[in-house]
């Protein structure tokens, strides 16, 4: 099987983790500032779903776990090793993990999508599936070259 | 270079760690799901009792009663408040049943915030239950199950397991619309400071022989709020 190079999937995972820190930031900003992020076309979905209990963890606003998460996938994006394969791994296994569960939560707790959470749970679940991708490739390898079998 | 035991571990690794990120998600969704159909993880008191009491009495907004009614009592109360609580329980009952049924009264609730940022939320949270008819309810219900002020128990879960125990219909209106609630709060609370009082609960009377509201002191029993409601319908 022939996987992209590892340096493709490096450079795929910085954007995207570096894309997911905006839109994460957007949210805690917005939180921090008493407001709700602000939802296209005029959808109240965003308020809705930061006013409910599910937004925060221990009173942390999950936006700043997003943030910490997506600042970790972007440094693990700078590493050829596999620890930075593994660490990137498990870091996005948690965030896709919690975002199917916050899709679940807005679907069938709370009745309401925020844009915001949708575009954070789409990044994530394609972080998720890169960085599977590079472990599954280039696990146990002792740098960018990319594996053929 | 590749190592190829260390890639079996790795995978290895990983794969359990997968099974176990598969295995939280479904055990923090059947958590969720289990909470839904009692109101969340709060349990409450005298939901039953409350909304049978107040059953087939008008409600608009946070007004009980026939709007019709020549007298409106009006309480100005703290849904934190200890003594509002007391009021509510002990001294409400008789009047609704004495002149409230009879359309002779209705009794108005605004918000007067003197304990904390939590009894803005909560407030925030009964006046959008007003709009769903279910405003009363959800203030006894607050009341009955009332915790220690400022103690963070008045939370969105606890709020909306009240909502959804006093027969709020459309929770998701009702978030919307409890969203936009806080000014209100704040202008009844300017209103009972602009009436001189200083404590709740505290009272007011108007209606049809009262122009505008008439400040009246708060009452040890329920006699003399009947007799000012007597006195003012006539």
């Amino acid at each position: 099987m022939t996987y992209p190079s590892e340096g493709n999937l490096q450079r795929a995972i910085a954007f995207l983790a570096a894309l997911g820190v905006g839109v994460a930031s957007y949210i805690a900003v917005e939180a921090a500032g008493g407001d709700a992020p602000t939802c296209i076309a005029g959808s109240t979905g965003c308020a809705t779903v930061a006013k409910s209990a599910y937004s925060h963890v221990a009173g942390v606003n999950i936006a700043v776990f997003g943030i910490i998460g997506y600042a970790a996938l972007l440094a693990s994006a700078f590493f050829a090793n596999d620890l930075a394969r593994f660490g990137g791994f498990v870091v996005a296994l948690g965030g896709f993990g919690y975002s199917v569960f916050l899709t679940y939560v807005e679907i069938f707790k709370i009745e309401a999508i925020c844009q915001w959470c949708v575009a954070s749970a789409t990044l994530m679940t394609i972080l998720f599936l890169l960085n599977a991708t590079r472990l599954i490739g280039y696990a146990g390898t002792a740098g960018a070259v990319p594996s053929r079998a | 270079m590749s190592d190829p035991g260390r890639r079996t571990r790795m995978l290895q690794l990983a794969a359990g760690a997968a099974f176990l990120a598969v295995a939280a998600v479904l055990v923090l969704i059947v958590i969720s799901a289990s909470g839904s159909d009692d109101g969340g993880d709060t349990e409450l008191e005298g939901v039953a009792e409350i909304n049978r009491s107040l059953q087939g009495i008008p409600q608009h907004e946070l007004i009980l009663g026939d709007l019709k009614a020549p007298v409106e009592l009006v309480e100005y109360a703290d849904l934190q408040c200890p003594y509002c609580k007391a009021f509510t329980e002990d001294i409400v009952p008789s009047i609704i049943e004495n002149q409230v049924k009879k359309g002779q009264a209705v009794i108005g609730f605004r918000n007067f915030v003197v304990i904390g940022k939590q009894s803005v939320a909560a407030g925030a949270a009964a006046l959008a239950a007003g709009f769903q008819e279910r405003g009363w309810n959800f203030i006894e219900i607050f009341y009955r199950n009332q915790g220690r002020e400022n103690s963070g128990y008045a939370d969105d879960a606890f709020l909306e397991a009240i909502a959804k125990a006093a027969g709020v219909k459309d929770l998701r209106l009702w978030n919307q619309n409890r969203a936009e609630q806080v000014v209100p709060v704040e202008q009844t609370t300017a209103e009972a400071e602009g009436l001189g009082f200083t404590g709740t609960p505290s009272f007011a009377l108007g209606g049809l022989h009262i122009p505008g509201l008439e400040a009246i002191e708060t009452p040890a029993s329920a006699g003399p709020l009947e007799e000012a409601i007597e006195d003012a319908s006539h």
